[in-house]
């Protein structure tokens, strides 16, 4: 990743369970793709391929290690348990800015979250596709810098219809959804808001770097804090949460194939 | 909202319960159009893992649709919490109860699969390590001794006399070497059949090897034996604890046993659900199946499909039907044959350090602990079953910091086995709790299913409806489910079977790396 820091090795690393919600074809998985490839699939097929995806996010003090949940199409038939993001630290919710009932999702979605899911977590807002609007212009700048850009800001993105039109740059401007009415309703419920295109690449990373800023130190400490209070593991007399996990083997490479293959 | 009823299925999975989230996962490479209902509007099933508000609601579900769950008699009791800081519940969403606690061996046949499947990185397995045996009336107020459950570990102990180490060692050679895969060898069979015939466990350990009566209850607390001593079968017994010594160490010094994070086989439904749907499987929740209606042509025939009635109004037709006898329309179940225990579920307010000590040095911090109360502990006469307490510390995930989580669970159906378990969760808490211990919150049940000491019946398919049997009451994960979800997906593949190894994918991440 573009923040890379280079001296890694002495610093703590910690994971954190990374769900994410949304209507269906809002860019999900795209915005996934994205962070953990740095790639674009046009047209992409709803969620088949991946559901669990991993990304190291190296901040200044730790490292951060996102397991992210994508919602393998679950949401369907509204078909996604409290138990999908009830251990979650984080979770993106997002919404297509071309699309105002996906916004309407995304609040029920944090409305959910704010109900069901840890006490402690951590929520973005993010409203995608934002190379369907006007504003994409503005971003291009930075989505150079991610060497991904691509010049026509509207060929065809997943499932929507609306680009299927010309793409008229006068005319082009496809929002529905204003930054005000978005970010103004993030503020109130506290939560993290950015405007992005997976396809451009723009505030993508940006999301997750704030996402990892923004989890507690206490949470890390004790693994995926279920709610678990703040003063800590009084059972592992003040070791790293992580003495608790087993290895199956194939988890660290180092240990990779070890006792399974009986 | 799209229609199901547009679809032709392949198969219809009823229930997400641990033996249909398998064998969800072992189809999630198919290409078959899986659609999978549950008509609770939860995962997991019998394996289900809920935060206390979910469990309330659960008890209602329990006690209004009798005869529709593997579940009887539930009721949730609020202990009598002081408001002393730290003897409070915690709220609802802090916890995470499991239905169907069970720790998982290391030689389980579930952990390659689930390493072979390629789901493993998904989940967090975490260490069992020490059992505990309640021995009331000995020195001063220390009830719970450490069972030696290993050869170290009987060397250590300094409760067991010379004489008595010898006999033990002698058993323990007997029964063979743990060697890597002793346990399945089907061969070994015959011989242990031979040599211990049809005694009960009491009976080959005295007459066969003086090992003094003292040490009986202990040996039975390792192959978690659900009947007392007398009552258990040396055969059985005897297998069960290879089991537990040659599943010692192969993760890790000093445990031989696992548990599933953040709730356990819940977990591992979550994920063979997840598993399918990425796949490309349909997920319904909060629907089931009304009625099925059996093709009148030929079943023979490859296009023939049952038509079920979904609780949706939906109308799907489908060519496999699969589920256990409480995701069916009652029509269409087999009579039930099943065993019952009394459970219970208790969060308490201290985190019992003292009975998860290191069990080696390096190894990971064990999260659960086995105790067992022998009936004769509980004032019981001397074949009365024995009450299991796994307990499981807040690092399970399961409740917060400072409290545990105690799954009791008695081959006592009904009120009397209820208040053994009771009894045997007072003695722990007295034992091991420290001064401000106390039940805060509690939920016992009825479970019915299958006894350990019976082996599962194949899953039974008439017509291409695959009936699943009742789920295991093991407190063992019991590896003859992986069979049952095995000999679904040969029926369900047919042919195709061979051209796929079960269970056996390659990582789907892969497709995106470089």
């Amino acid at each position: 990743m573009s923040e890379s820091t280079g001296a890694n090795t002495a610093k703590p690393s910690s994971s954190v369970k990374l769900v994410l919600l949304g209507e269906a074809a809002v860019g999900k998985s795209s915005l996934v793709l994205r962070f953990v490839n740095n790639d674009f699939q046009e047209n992409k097929e709803p969620t088949i391929g991946a559901a669990f995806l991993t990304q190291k996010c190296s901040l200044p003090t730790r490292t951060i290690k996102f397991e992210i949940w994508d919602t393998a199409g679950q949401e369907r038939f509204a078909s996604l348990a409290p138990m999908y993001y009830r251990n979650a630290q984080a979770a993106l919710v997002v919404y297509d800015v071309t699309k105002p009932s996906s916004l309407t999702k995304a609040k029920h979605w944090v409305a959910e979250l704010q109900r069901q899911a840890s006490p402690g977590i951590v929520i973005a807002l993010v409203g995608n596709k934002l190379d369907l609007t006007n504003d994409a212009n503005e971003a291009a700048g930075e989505a150079q810098a991610e060497g991904e850009h691509e010049p026509s800001p509207a060929d065809g993105d997943e499932a929507t219809e609306e680009t299927q039109e010309e793409p008229d740059v006068s005319n082009g401007d496809a929002r529905k959804v204003p930054t005000r009415e978005a970010s103004a309703y993030a503020e109130d419920e506290g939560l993290l808001f950015f405007e992005t295109s997976a396809k451009t690449g723009h505030n993508v990373v940006d999301v997750f770097t704030a996402i990892a800023n923004a989890i507690p130190e206490s949470s890390l400490k004790s693994g995926r804090g279920a709610g678990a209070g703040t003063g800590q593991t009084s059972l592992s007399g003040g070791r790293p949460a992580e003495d608790s996990r087993v290895n199956l083997g194939e988890r660290g490479a180092a240990t990779a194939k070890e006792g399974c293959a009986c | 909202m799209e229609s199901l009823a547009d679809t032709p299925w392949d198969v219809t999975i009823s229930g997400t319960g641990l033996a249909q989230s398998l064998l969800a996962l072992a189809l999630s490479r198919s290409g078959k159009n899986v659609l999978h209902v549950d008509r609770n509007p939860y995962y997991g099933g019998a394996e289900a893992a809920f935060s206390l508000q979910e469990a309330e609601e659960w008890v209602n579900r329990v006690n209004s649709e009798t005869g529709d769950h593997p579940f009887e008699d539930a009721s949730v009791r609020l202990g009598d919490g002081s408001p002393e800081a730290g003897t409070q519940l915690s709220s609802s969403r802090a916890y995470t109860l499991s239905l169907s606690p069970q720790l998982i061996y290391a030689r389980s046949q579930l952990l390659p699969t689930l390493v072979s499947s390629k789901v493993h990185r998904q989940l967090e397995f975490q260490a069992v390590g020490s059992w505990w045996i309640h021995r009331p009336g000995d020195s001063g107020d220390k009830r719970l001794y450490r069972v030696p459950g290993s050869r170290e570990d009987i060397f250590a102990d300094d409760m067991i006399s010379v004489k008595s180490k010898r006999t033990l060692m002698r058993f323990i050679r007997h029964i063979g070497p743990p060697q890597l895969g002793a346990v399945e060898a089907e061969g070994e069979g015959s011989s242990l059949e031979e040599d211990v015939g049809d005694a009960s466990l009491t009976e080959y350990l005295t007459s066969k090897f003086k090992v003094p009566e003292e040490l009986h209850a202990p040996l039975l607390s390792l192959c978690l034996s659900q009947a007392s001593p007398q009552q258990t079968s040396a055969q059985f017994a005897v297998t069960r604890i290879k089991r537990h010594l040659a599943s010692l160490g192969v993760y890790g010094s000093g445990f031989g046993s696992l548990a599933v994070k953040w709730g356990g086989g819940s977990e591992i439904s979550q994920v063979g659900c997840r598993a399918l749907a990425v796949g490309g499987g349909v997920y319904v929740l909060n629907t089931g199946i009304q009625s099925l209606e059996l093709p009148a042509e030929d079943t023979t025939n490859e296009d023939s499909r049952i038509q079920l009635l979904l609780s949706n109004d939906e109308v799907i037709k489908t060519k496999f039907v699969v589920g256990s006898n409480w995701d069916i329309p009652e029509a269409a179940r087999l009579s039930c044959d099943c065993d019952r225990v009394a459970r219970s579920i208790s969060v308490v307010s201290s985190s019992l350090e003292s009975l998860f000590p290191a069990t080696a040095e390096g190894g990971p911090v064990p999260v659960g602990a086995v105790v067992a109360f022998p009936g004769a502990s509980l004032g019981r006469a001397d074949d009365s079953p024995p009450v299991y307490i796994l307990v499981h510390s807040s690092e399970t995930g399961e409740c917060p910091t400072g409290q545990c989580v105690l799954y009791g669970s008695i081959n006592m159906p009904g009120s009397d086995g209820q208040a053994l378990i009771d009894l045997a969760v007072q003695q722990l808490l007295e034992s091991a709790g420290g001064p401000n211990a106390q039940v805060l919150w509690s939920l016992r049940y009825t479970q019915l299913g299958r006894a350990e000491t019976r082996s599962a019946q194949p899953a039974n398919p008439v017509e291409r409806l695959i009936r699943l049997p009742p789920p295991s009451l093991d407190l063992a994960f019991d590896d003859a489910l992986i069979d049952t979800v095995k000999d679904a997906w040969q029926a369900i593949m047919g042919d195709e079977a061979t051209d796929h190894e079960f269970m056996t994918f390659e990582d789907r991440e892969g497709a995106y790396e470089e």
